[in-house]
């Protein structure tokens, strides 16, 4: 396998990375739709506060920019793996919730999934690329199950605005992670004041 | 040998007129020093339409005295007894009060009297125009209280309390580093107006997407196309309060219309700093304005600067006598007519030599001419 620095590994990764940044962009477009969909449909307060719901992986980072290359694709990785899990989940309810009766959330969900899954997929090329490998995907079982439909509704609610905001922050760490330098997307100096 | 001694009849004579003036200056300079000897000095802030009593002091109500308003004496009317009765005060009725005591006019009393009103609620603005580094918020009053405010404000992200810098200029602005980003939870941020008459505040809540608002492209230069008459080429920069375009890039919106004209036409382009305009109308003046958005996130800037630029046209070839002969024999059939080897609205087409290259409709007019003319 040709090292991670070598010049076609830089351009294998620049290359992954440019494909990432347009799966992350159209998988954000697709979420903010479904988001309105889904808050429409199961007669949710767009503007409602959820708190941090266990299981759902948190985009918000201090230091960003002080991330390394592994560092950001690991998170990413470990994110949309558990994003994988959760939507897998919501889909279900969905379908138990609903039935038949809205078939075009269920497509929708069903199609974020799908890209969330090769999201996680090309993550994993980059690890390897890295000369790391993924870490194996255990999963820490299935997220836990809400009691309520109410607290179902709010959880989706809350997986959706979070994978919402993976989608941008995951395109800007692939834009960090395009950039040339030594190593694969060492972190740039700390931003400087305004 | 006889001296003079002080004493003398003759000193005597010479000393009375300047022990005089010594006595007149000096009780002048009493009398200035009473009137102006400082007792403590107040300030009082009163709304607009209120009713004013001012006391002289510890002066009893009977005693006489002689009220001024910048040191321009108030009228009896307006006292009652040794109190000065102000009704309905307006902005224009404040400052510096003084009261004196009868004819010494010793100063007994002194304030600054400063009309004003209290606080309307306060118009606060949060943006981030150089994210990821972080945003400020900046505010005004909607209307002029007239007196002096103090704006408090506070910064708060989920449980946590944010510290927002007061910057030098302009002064009704802080700004605040993000501590983290891509966050969902929201900040709320709360601007209390404080002054002498009351106090307002209004609350904004915003997530950290939502206030990123690029300042607007600069450096906007258009120039024409040599030998392309409609084509106008656009270029611009970043603007320079974006920090990281290379991680955080931005994306543009391009308008143009011809001077003559109101609409405008769009043109959105998702990278680079420059665009050519191919569809332009010949010879005419166009105004050019382009505007900046992150990528991903946030809302439009306001429009740059408007630039103006013409699309390249032929230089009219200077006429000589044989030319002239030779255009005026012909006038009637040829001056008009476009030369044979040039398309009519090629836009990549080079002109031929005396004549315009024109679009399909002028050249419909053209023919209908030269058939009248022949």
């Amino acid at each position: 396998m040709a090292g991670a620095d070598s010049p076609s590994a830089a351009l294998r990764r620049r290359d992954l990375c440019a494909r990432g940044i347009r799966l992350a962009g159209k998988m954000r477009s697709d979420v903010v739709d479904l988001l309105d969909a889904y808050v429409e449909q199961q007669g949710l307060d767009a503007s409602a506060s959820v708190a941090a719901v266990e299981g759902v992986p948190p985009a918000a980072v201090e230091r960003w920019d002080e991330q390394t290359g592994t560092q950001r694709l690991l998170e990413n990785l470990a994110a949309y793996r558990a994003f994988r899990g959760l939507l897998a989940q919501m889909l279900e309810e969905q379908r138990e919730q609903l039935g038949e009766a809205d078939a075009a959330l269920g497509r929708a969900l069903a199609a974020v999934l799908l890209q969330v899954s090769a999201f996680a997929y090309h993550l994993e090329e980059l690890l390897r690329l890295e000369s790391r490998g993924p870490p194996t995907d255990e999963g820490d079982g299935p997220p836990p199950q809400p009691q309520s439909v109410f607290e179902q509704k709010l959880r989706g609610l809350g997986v959706l605005r979070e994978l919402a905001q993976w989608a941008v922050r995951s395109a800007r760490d692939l834009r960090q992670l395009a950039k040339p330098g030594p190593g694969a997307g060492s972190a740039p100096s700390p931003a400087e004041s305004p | 040998m006889p001296h003079f001694a002080a004493s003398s009849p003759v000193a005597e004579m010479a000393n009375p007129v300047p022990s005089a003036c010594c006595m007149v200056l000096a009780a002048v300079v009493v009398v200035y020093a009473q009137r102006h000897s400082q007792p403590d000095s107040h300030t009082q802030f009163e709304r607009v339409g209120a009713d004013v009593t001012m006391k002289c002091g510890s002066m009893d109500w009977d005693a006489a005295v002689t009220w001024t308003v910048n040191g321009t004496d108030i009228d009896e009317s307006h006292l009652n007894g040794s109190y000065l009765i102000l009704k309905n005060v307006d902005l224009s009725q404040s400052g510096q009060y003084s009261c004196y005591e009868g004819s010494a006019w010793h100063l007994k009393y002194q304030t600054t009297l400063k009309v004003g009103t209290p606080p309307r609620e306060p118009v606060l603005m949060c943006r981030s125009n150089n994210y990821p580094k972080g945003f400020y918020c900046s505010w005004h009053l909607p209307t002029p209280t007239y007196i002096p405010n103090i704006f408090n404000i506070s910064v708060i992200h989920g449980t946590k309390e944010m510290v927002c810098e007061k910057d030098a200029v302009p002064k009704n602005r802080c700004h605040i580093r993000y501590l983290q980003l891509f966050s969902t939870v929201k900040y709320k941020v709360t601007l209390t107006v404080t002054n002498a008459l009351g106090k307002n505040y209004t609350t904004v809540t915003f997530d950290e997407f939502a206030i990123v608002k690029p300042d607007p492209p600069e450096s906007v230069v258009a120039k024409p196309v040599p030998n392309n008459p409609r084509r106008l080429e656009v270029s611009w920069q970043n603007p320079s309060s974006w920090p990281d375009p290379e991680s955080f890039p931005l994306k543009f919106f391009l308008r143009y219309r011809p001077l003559i004209l109101d609409q405008w036409q769009h043109v959105e382009l998702s990278d680079g700093t420059s665009h050519t305009i191919t569809d332009a109308y010949a010879g005419k003046e166009y105004i050019i304005q382009v505007a900046a958005k992150d990528n991903d996130i946030g809302t439009w800037s306001d429009w740059s600067v408007a630039v103006h630029a013409t699309p390249w046209t032929e230089e009219p070839k200077h006429l000589t006598t044989e030319a002239q002969i030779t255009e005026t024999t012909s006038a009637s059939t040829s001056s008009f007519m476009a030369p044979p080897t040039t398309k009519i609205c090629d836009k990549g087409a080079v002109v031929g030599s005396g004549a315009v290259a024109v679009c399909w409709t002028a050249g419909l007019v053209v023919a209908a001419y030269s058939a009248l003319f022949i």
